[in-house]
């Protein structure tokens, strides 16, 4: 079958050519068609039960997901000007699409509850500008003295001020921030104006990702394309791979597309991921002719040999690196599932295409213009000098190199002990990212911007007017608000204090939830005859009063920090029996993503888990020996425990990115394994002799692994200065992989195959297979 | 002599015209009054049972039920509302009393049974919700016609009677509507449809009179239905054992009648 292929390539290129082109055609004009999905929601699947309910409770509470504006200014924000102008800007800011301008928390939007001269009031807070000063600081006395507002309006000490712009849907918060961006830039008189929020970030992450894609895989196939033109010199013959990358990428694309499926944050990544896959074999393939070219003279044997001793190996490498990725089919996490098995598709592309259309694509290139191929860099290259280095080192230090790997593997369990699985959209952007400094600023200050929902359930109406239950939920929010991360807890308590409070004129001793049923529910009454907008209430309880919502502000949105709150309540749940029977749940963007998070932590372990013992039996069953299988191994175990190990040591967090990138850790650091001991192997078969065999080893073989691992690696260099650290992430990942691999590759195969020498290169196979050769001959 | 003539008539036309004009508004003018007299000044004083019906945007209900008193102290001028809550039962007996002077912020207060208070409540702003529902203090007793301007829009046939469509707009940063359009029908004045449009321009609000019974003589809506269209939310509201001119006094719209309800009106 191998012949095949390579046969039919070579003598009908045109063929061949016309086929891929006419194929190209037919997905790239799928690519028009493309539908794109930033929500990191869809993470889950549309009816998974958090999600489910998380939608519930905003439908049922009329919550939408909020955009956090603030103003910080350690002289104080509580001046008239500052207030006209966030005045002005929230009159503006309420006429843009899609904000839901009801329900706009800001100072010139909510409702205070006051009582003046025996009356008692519920009035806009800020109804008008204020024409003073004094009017100022009266506003920040107001909200300091309502529980409601204090914290999540202003801080204390006056230093600063936030306003909630709620939204109607998430993906419109990128260009909503835009618009507010331009207003407050509009108004503003020199203060600095923060737009943070959860949905900002997820939503500009996705825009943002996408403009990074236009940059970074094409700026990584032109260095890519660079490095091989100063390792090939052949200008003809290194456009070959790029072009399999490419048309891999847009068949993969195309069939995602055709399929109906969006392009996720993570099929955004499909390019990157397929251009240096693909590049991979092709690599190897130029390698080999490159460094045979000048030994035989004539394109057509030359490629036919090539092609015959790289069929196998190129065959596994890719069923290695597909079943990598093929893995990823099996985690719970949509996106991630169409990540994976496009992916693969493209592998599989691109392998088809490096034993097709490299090899008619060579067969068209001229015989004049491979004249000089191949002598530029010989045996006597820089890159052969570092070959023969590692060749003498290993060969003296074997010892030493087994010791070390051992050392190596001991120091990366510990690391491994030492990650911590963590999340948070946010720090997807970088340090210095407006969103990140906005995130600080405002969470360093307030009451936070992550927002979340405890939900208090009965199945009887007017629970929630039952005054044991109300005292209980009061001091569950006394209880989540000593957590650090917990700035502010809002609920029907609040509502029922606070007009408690002011009917009986300021009285702090009535600041409490009544003794009667009928006077709680005769408080809330008196706030909704006051004016009170039955709007407001309703965010906070059903209209039924079988069920409340209390809501929790988070000083910080990592998926570990709401954990600790999540605990918190469950801890306390568990130790303080409500009074009459409630359910307790939790919805909001925040938990949302703790909770895919859970599953893609417990799906990447069962994918890379599986894929690691596939792999295994695939590599018993390339190599026909258990022992040579489980050497194969070794350079991947040791590659992913030491760069997950270093992680640990780093103190980076296991996030979306990451759990995804031990797929291609997987699939990728096997397969200069493969290549080494296969190619070895057939080495052996000729000369007979270890002694023979170990220094040949280090010629072509090692070059082009050495040549693989420079030019994936350098390829993604540029993506370590991308805006988004998933990016970076994805960049150091190949880097790592390519140098780590393949200096394991390089250094400890050597070694062990000095230990095991006896048995893993008998002396006489050569006879053995002259024999067999012969027998076949005749 | 020619042309004196001709211009004569021309002046003639054109004071004619412009009478005419100001008189269609003096006339939609006249037809509000009309209006606002017939819904909230009918008879000298009135009582009835309302149920409220709240209805929110997924179809839950809430209820209220209550007794309520007007006496008018001048036909389009003073008024005063006394208010008796039935339902919900946590509520009962609670009572609620609003003194109207047009022009001026109203007086309200409200008693509290469950603690024996009686407080005074803000009234400065009469476009907020009446009691949770999608009724405005100000839908329920009235906008005075003479803070709007009016126009007749057109007359019309709004179920099958003939009604005057007028549109009404308020002085700038008025807070209800930007815009209202009234179908008054033209033979009782009644209003069978009113829309409210937000600043935006765009309609917020539809009031629509369901169903008018005659009452001792009295055209009066018994069915009436505030419906939010932006937030698709409505308020249905029913009037049962209407009377008219029952004798009310004015001494019972007092602090002391809230805590203890005249018996002869409320049972």
């Amino acid at each position: 079958m191998k012949r095949f292929f390579t046969e039919f390539s070579i003598n009908h290129p045109w063929t061949i050519i016309v086929a891929v082109v006419l194929i190209t055609a037919f997905f790239a004009a799928q690519l028009p068609d493309i539908k794109i999905d930033t929500d990191p929601e869809n993470m889950l699947e549309a009816d998974e039960p958090v999600r489910v309910f998380d939608h519930e409770v905003k439908e049922e509470f009329a919550i939408s997901d909020f955009i956090a504006v603030g103003v910080v200014d350690e002289g104080g924000v509580f001046n008239k000007g500052l207030l006209t102008n966030i005045y002005r800007i929230i009159n503006e800011v309420a006429e843009i699409e899609g904000v839901v301008a009801d329900d706009i928390l800001a100072p010139s939007t909510v409702d205070d509850i006051r009582q003046e001269d025996g009356i008692l009031t519920v009035r806009t807070l800020m109804a008008e500008e204020p024409d003073s000063d004094r009017h100022a600081r009266y506003i920040l006395s107001r909200i300091k003295d309502n529980p409601i507002l204090r914290g999540k309006l202003a801080s204390d000490d006056g230093k600063a001020i936030a306003m909630f712009i709620p939204i109607e849907s998430k993906n419109m918060s990128h260009r909503i921030a835009g618009e507010i961006r331009e207003i407050v830039d509009r108004h503003s008189n020199g203060e600095e104006y923060f737009i943070a929020g959860l949905p900002v970030a997820e939503d500009s992450f996705g825009a943002e990702m996408f403009r990074q894609m236009a940059v970074s895989a094409p700026l990584a196939g032109i260095i890519i394309l660079l490095l091989m033109l100063i390792f090939f010199r052949n200008v003809k013959i290194v456009i070959a791979p790029m072009i399999v990358a490419v048309v891999s990428v847009i068949w993969a694309m195309g069939l995602l597309i055709l399929t109906g499926n969006t392009v996720h944050i993570m099929s955004s990544m499909i390019p990157i991921f397929l251009i240096p896959i693909a590049v991979l074999n092709s690599i190897h393939i130029i390698s080999e002719f490159h460094d045979r070219y000048q030994k035989y003279k004539h394109k057509k044997t030359t490629i036919k040999s090539t092609i015959s001793d790289l069929f196998v190996p190129m065959l596994f490498t890719s069923v290695t690196t597909i079943v990598g990725f093929i893995s990823l089919a099996l985690t719970p996490i949509p996106p991630v599932r169409v990540f994976g098995i496009f992916v693969a598709f493209g592998i599989f592309v691109a392998w088809l295409l490096s034993i097709t259309f490299n090899p008619a694509f060579a067969v068209l290139v001229s015989d004049k213009s491979l004249r000089k191929f191949g002598r530029a860099d010989n045996e006597h290259g820089p890159l052969s000098g570092v070959m023969h280095l590692l060749r003498d080192f290993s060969a003296r230090h074997y010892k030493g190199i087994l010791f070390g790997s051992a050392v190596v593997v001991v120091a990366a369990a510990v690391g491994l002990s030492l990650i911590v699985v963590n999340d948070n959209p946010v720090k997807w952007f970088k340090q210095n990212h407006p969103l990140r400094v906005a995130d600080r600023a405002l969470n360093k200050h307030l009451a936070g911007t992550y927002m979340n929902y405890l939900i208090f359930e009965s199945d009887d109406a007017d629970a929630m007017k039952d005054p044991e239950t109300l005292r209980y939920i009061e001091k569950f929010q006394r209880y989540l608000e000593q957590n650090r991360v917990v700035g502010s807890t809002t609920g029907l308590t609040d509502i029922v204090k606070k007009v408690r409070y002011e009917l009986y004129d300021g009285d702090s001793s009535m600041n409490a939830i009544p003794d009667s049923r009928d006077e709680v529910a005769q408080n809330v009454f008196l706030f909704e005859i006051s004016g009170g907008d039955p709007g407001d209430l309703f965010k906070f309880v059903t209209q039924d009063y079988s069920k409340t919502n209390v809501w929790v502000q988070m000083r910080e949105g990592d998926n570990n920090s709401v954990m600790l709150v999540v605990n918190d309540a469950e801890v306390f749940f568990a130790d303080n029996p409500p009074p009459a029977s409630l359910e307790m749940h939790w919805a909001g963007l925040p938990y949302v993503n703790v909770v895919w998070q859970d599953k893609m932590v417990g799906g990447m372990r069962s994918a890379l888990l599986s894929s690691f013992v596939v792999v295994f039996i695939i590599m018993v069953f390339l190599f026909r020996s258990p022992i040579l299988g489980l050497i194969s191994m070794l350079p991947l175990s040791i590659t992913i425990t030491a760069i997950y190990g270093a992680i640990g040591y780093i103190g980076k967090p296991y996030d979306m990115p990451i759990a995804v990138l031990s797929s291609l850790t997987l699939g990728l650091s096997i397969d200069f394994a493969i290549h080494f001991i296969k190619r070895s192997k057939y080495i052996h078969q000729k000369t007979g002799d270890f002694r023979k065999t170990f220094p040949e080893i280090f010629e072509g073989l090692a070059r082009a692994i050495g040549r693989n691992v420079l030019v994936i690696a350098i390829g993604f260099v540029p993506m370590f200065f991308s805006s988004l650290v998933p990016y970076i992430t994805v960049g150091l990942f190949f880097f790592a992989i390519m140098t780590v691999s393949g200096a394991v590759t390089m250094l400890l195969l050597p070694a062990v195959f000095i230990v095991g020498r006896a048995r893993l290169f008998p002396v006489g196979e050569v006879k053995h297979v002259r024999a067999k050769k012969e027998e076949v001959r005749k | 002599m020619k042309i004196h003539r001709t211009l004569t008539i021309i002046a003639i036309i054109l004071i004619t015209w412009s009478a005419s004009v100001s008189a269609e508004d003096n006339q939609a003018e006249e037809i509000m009054k009309k209006a606002h007299l017939a819904l909230f000044y009918a008879g000298d004083d009135g009582s009835a049972d309302v149920v409220m019906t709240i209805v929110n945007s997924k179809g839950k209900e809430r209820m209220r039920e209550f007794t309520m008193l007007r006496l008018d102290l001048e036909d389009g001028g003073k008024q005063f509302y006394y208010t008796y809550f039935r339902k919900p039962h946590d509520v009962s007996r609670l009572t609620f009393m609003v003194h109207k002077v047009p022009f001026e912020t109203d007086s309200r207060w409200l008693y509290i049974p469950a603690v024996d208070l009686v407080k005074r409540i803000s009234a400065d702003d009469k476009n907020s919700s009446f009691v949770g529902s999608d009724f405005t203090y100000e839908d329920v007793s009235g906008r005075h016609w003479s803070e709007d301007n009016h126009k007749l829009l057109r007359t019309d046939i709004l179920g099958g009677r003939d009604v005057h469509v007028i549109e009404s707009i308020p002085e700038a940063g008025h807070k209800g509507f930007s815009r209202k359009v009234s179908f008054i029908d033209a033979k009782h004045f009644l209003p069978l449809k009113e829309e409210y449009y937000d600043k935006k321009g765009e309609m917020e609000r539809v009031y629509t009179a369901e169903l008018i019974e005659d009452i001792e003589g009295i055209r009066t809506p018994t069915l009436r239905k505030m419906e939010n269209v932006k937030k698709n939310q409505y308020t249905v509201v029913e009037f049962t054992n209407i009377s008219y001119n029952v004798g009310l006094k004015d001494n019972i719209f007092t602090e002391r009648y809230l805590k203890n309800p005249p018996r002869e009106y409320i049972k």
